[in-house]
């Protein structure tokens, strides 16, 4: 970092040059889209996806929907890289986030992941860290920046529903927080690098109705400023929170799992275009 | 408030008037149970002493288990069924186990305690033996506490980060040679502690501290490695999956998120590694070799250390050196006791601390 290359201005110019896009653009405001095309996925030589495309608008929540083990999360893996971190996993199909592919030549895997943040099915805080320093953990760990620290944590925590709970007890350790309030803090954790789509994986089933609520919420206000994908089993809660939703099926044991149909979360669950759809809506399988 | 008050009395009280349901501890019958195996036990110890006239205690305490042990398995599996008496059985075989062990222990410490109390005092700890003759009184260990504390922390300062790395290489980057270098590491941690001094007394000839701390370090590399990487795969693999999902690169995961967790649990690796250290005799044999003044320099001359100033003084035809290596045997235990009691916290702590308990 010296000096002279800071002033530079080819140098400039040449990272913010839109031919050859090796960067995701850092300053993007607002919601972004992401779209699948013919994403395929293998564990070793097990194919548990097969050609998978889904249109995940800007500024709205996508559902995927379906039986266990019928690959909906495996997909939500792939759309910030995190399917390639479990040994032997590969992958086909491309993934675009903004036009941009995330698995093109160039792009960082940590750029990705710093764009499409995810939140897990098991609330994970870091036990070795305080709340506040939980929200700014992925700063931290990214190498990223903040102007002023204080102003994030209380707008991730605010994101995140959870500021009135703790503002009085940020130096407490993150463990020390109800499972539901873990869960939420983690959101915030997500929320603090700023990412453009926010991946989550059945944010909700290990937890309680009542924080289950207030983490729905949190997801329909997150909405509206980030895209958001969530995967669930509850299919009353993909009616809740999604404007999209997408049906997940493996048909016969062994056999890939693919997506049979994708739409409109009202369509999708009164007037499905295919049998199997609606037997798994209205509870006749899954 | 007022009128909470007295309802939440109340229900105390109604909580207190309710018999609490027994459900654990013995019954009568099993009380009579043992109470009838045990006299049948001591009873055939002692026909069979008499009658064969035996005077060794050990094998009557034996004999009078074994038959106390049988006779209680018959009598409850006339009243009960085998399944019942065989789960009887291996209960009282567990807790005689744990009970001979226990009191093998404190017989041990309370041994050493006896015997190195006569002349464990302020003197022991702050004189060396340079100028007390053998049969004078005073002088102490000084010159091996010294010796102990500065090989210890040498190899520690060196055994440390090497064990962290290599643990961290094994478990977190899961390299291509960490196979090879897991086998290196098991075959290290068989070798004899009498080798890894001669090793060192041949490659690095002389006598000095430092080359006890290299026998030491090649000791117990294996051992810290092997604890640190057990520690971990403690580490949620969720938390890994979290810093990765928030950007970050391998080595921040593990800077910032995977050690920091693991903080205690390292650190009683570390502890329990320096309390092997501490109590090695044979790679200090020939390359510190030992010596009856204070030698405060490790990286020349000389330096003694607790477990060899107990070998030189308990070979000795003589009864005051003899006392002398009671003495510095029990410094040792209790440095050791206090090492292993701090660990023990430690991990406590980080359990409460990441809510295992």
């Amino acid at each position: 970092m010296t000096t002279h290359l800071d002033h530079d201005p080819q140098h400039v110019d040449t990272h913010k040059m839109p031919v050859t896009p090796t960067h995701l653009d850092r300053d993007h405001k607002g919601a972004s889209a992401l779209v699948a095309t013919d994403v395929s996925c293998w564990f070793g030589n097990r194919q548990v996806l097969e050609r998978c495309s889904l249109n995940m608008e800007p500024g709205k929540v996508t559902a995927l929907i379906g039986p266990s083990g019928c690959g909906k999360s495996t997909f939500l893996r792939t759309l910030n890289r995190m399917h390639e971190v479990v040994p032997g996993a590969k992958i086909a199909g491309t993934v675009e986030l903004d036009g941009q592919d995330i698995y093109g030549e160039g792009l960082g895997v940590t750029e990705v992941r710093m764009a499409i943040g995810m939140v897990f099915q098991k609330p994970n805080p870091f036990p070795s860290m305080s709340i506040r320093d939980n929200v700014l953990a992925g700063l931290k760990l990214s190498g990223k920046t903040a102007g002023d620290k204080d102003e994030l944590v209380e707008e991730s925590l605010r994101g995140a529903g959870l500021w009135n709970e703790v503002k009085d007890r940020l130096h407490d350790g993150g463990m020390s927080l109800s499972g539901g309030q873990q869960q939420r803090l983690c959101i915030a954790r997500s929320l603090a690098v700023k990412p453009r789509v926010l991946l989550m994986d059945e944010p909700c089933s290990a937890l309680d109705p009542i924080s289950t609520r207030v983490v729905e919420e949190t997801v329909i206000e997150l909405a509206e400023k980030i895209t958001i994908v969530i995967v669930t089993h509850n299919m009353q809660q993909a009616q809740r929170v999604s404007s999209q939703c997408a049906f997940f099926l493996v048909e016969e044991q062994k056999q890939p799992g693919r997506i049979v149909e994708a739409g409109d979360t009202g369509v999708l669950f009164t007037n499905p275009r295919d049998q199997r759809t609606l037997d798994y809506v209205t509870g006749r399988f899954g | 408030m007022v009128d909470d008050a007295p309802q939440m009395d109340d229900s105390a009280a109604m909580l207190e008037t309710q018999a609490k349901r027994k459900v654990r501890g013995l019954t009568r019958p099993e009380w009579v149970e043992y109470a009838i195996a045990l006299v049948a036990g001591i009873s055939l110890a002692l026909l069979l002493r008499t009658l064969l006239d035996w005077d060794d205690l050990m094998g009557s305490a034996i004999i009078a288990s074994i038959a106390f042990i049988g006779t209680h398995y018959l009598i409850i599996r006339e009243r009960t069924s085998p399944d019942v008496a065989l789960d009887k059985v291996v209960t009282t075989v567990m807790w005689t186990i744990a009970g001979v062990i226990v009191a093998m222990l404190l017989w041990m410490l309370s041994y050493v305690t006896v015997r190195g109390m006569k002349l464990l005092n302020w003197t022991f700890l702050t004189t060396d033996l340079s100028t007390t003759g053998s049969l004078e009184e005073g002088g102490g260990a000084l010159h091996a506490i010294i010796g102990t504390a500065e090989q210890v922390a040498l190899a520690t300062i060196v055994v440390v980060p090497v064990a962290v790395l290599t643990a961290v290489y094994l478990h977190e980057l899961k390299g291509r040679l960490a196979g090879l270098i897991r086998f290196v590491v098991d075959s290290l941690s068989g070798v004899p502690s009498i080798v890894a001094g001669l090793l060192i007394f041949t490659v690095w000839p002389g006598y000095a501290g430092i080359k006890a701390s290299a026998a030491l370090a090649i000791l117990t590399l294996p051992i810290v490695t092997r604890a640190s990487e057990e520690i971990l795969r403690t580490v949620p693999d969720s938390l890994r999956e979290a810093s990765l999902a928030l950007g970050a690169p391998q080595w921040k995961v593990v800077l910032r998120v995977v050690l920091p967790t693991a903080r205690t649990g390292l650190a009683t690796a570390t502890i329990l590694g320096v309390a092997r250290m501490a109590g090695e005799t044979a790679p200090a044999l020939y390359t510190a070799f030992g010596s009856a003044s204070v030698n405060p320099n490790p990286l020349s001359g000389a330096q003694s250390s607790l477990p060899l100033f107990v070998w030189d003084l308990i070979r000795v035809p003589d009864q005051r050196q003899n006392d002398r290596a009671w003495a510095g045997a029990l410094v040792l235990v209790i440095i050791v006791l206090v090492l292993f009691a701090t660990a023990r916290w430690l991990s406590a702590r980080a359990d409460k601390k990441l809510g295992r308990r």
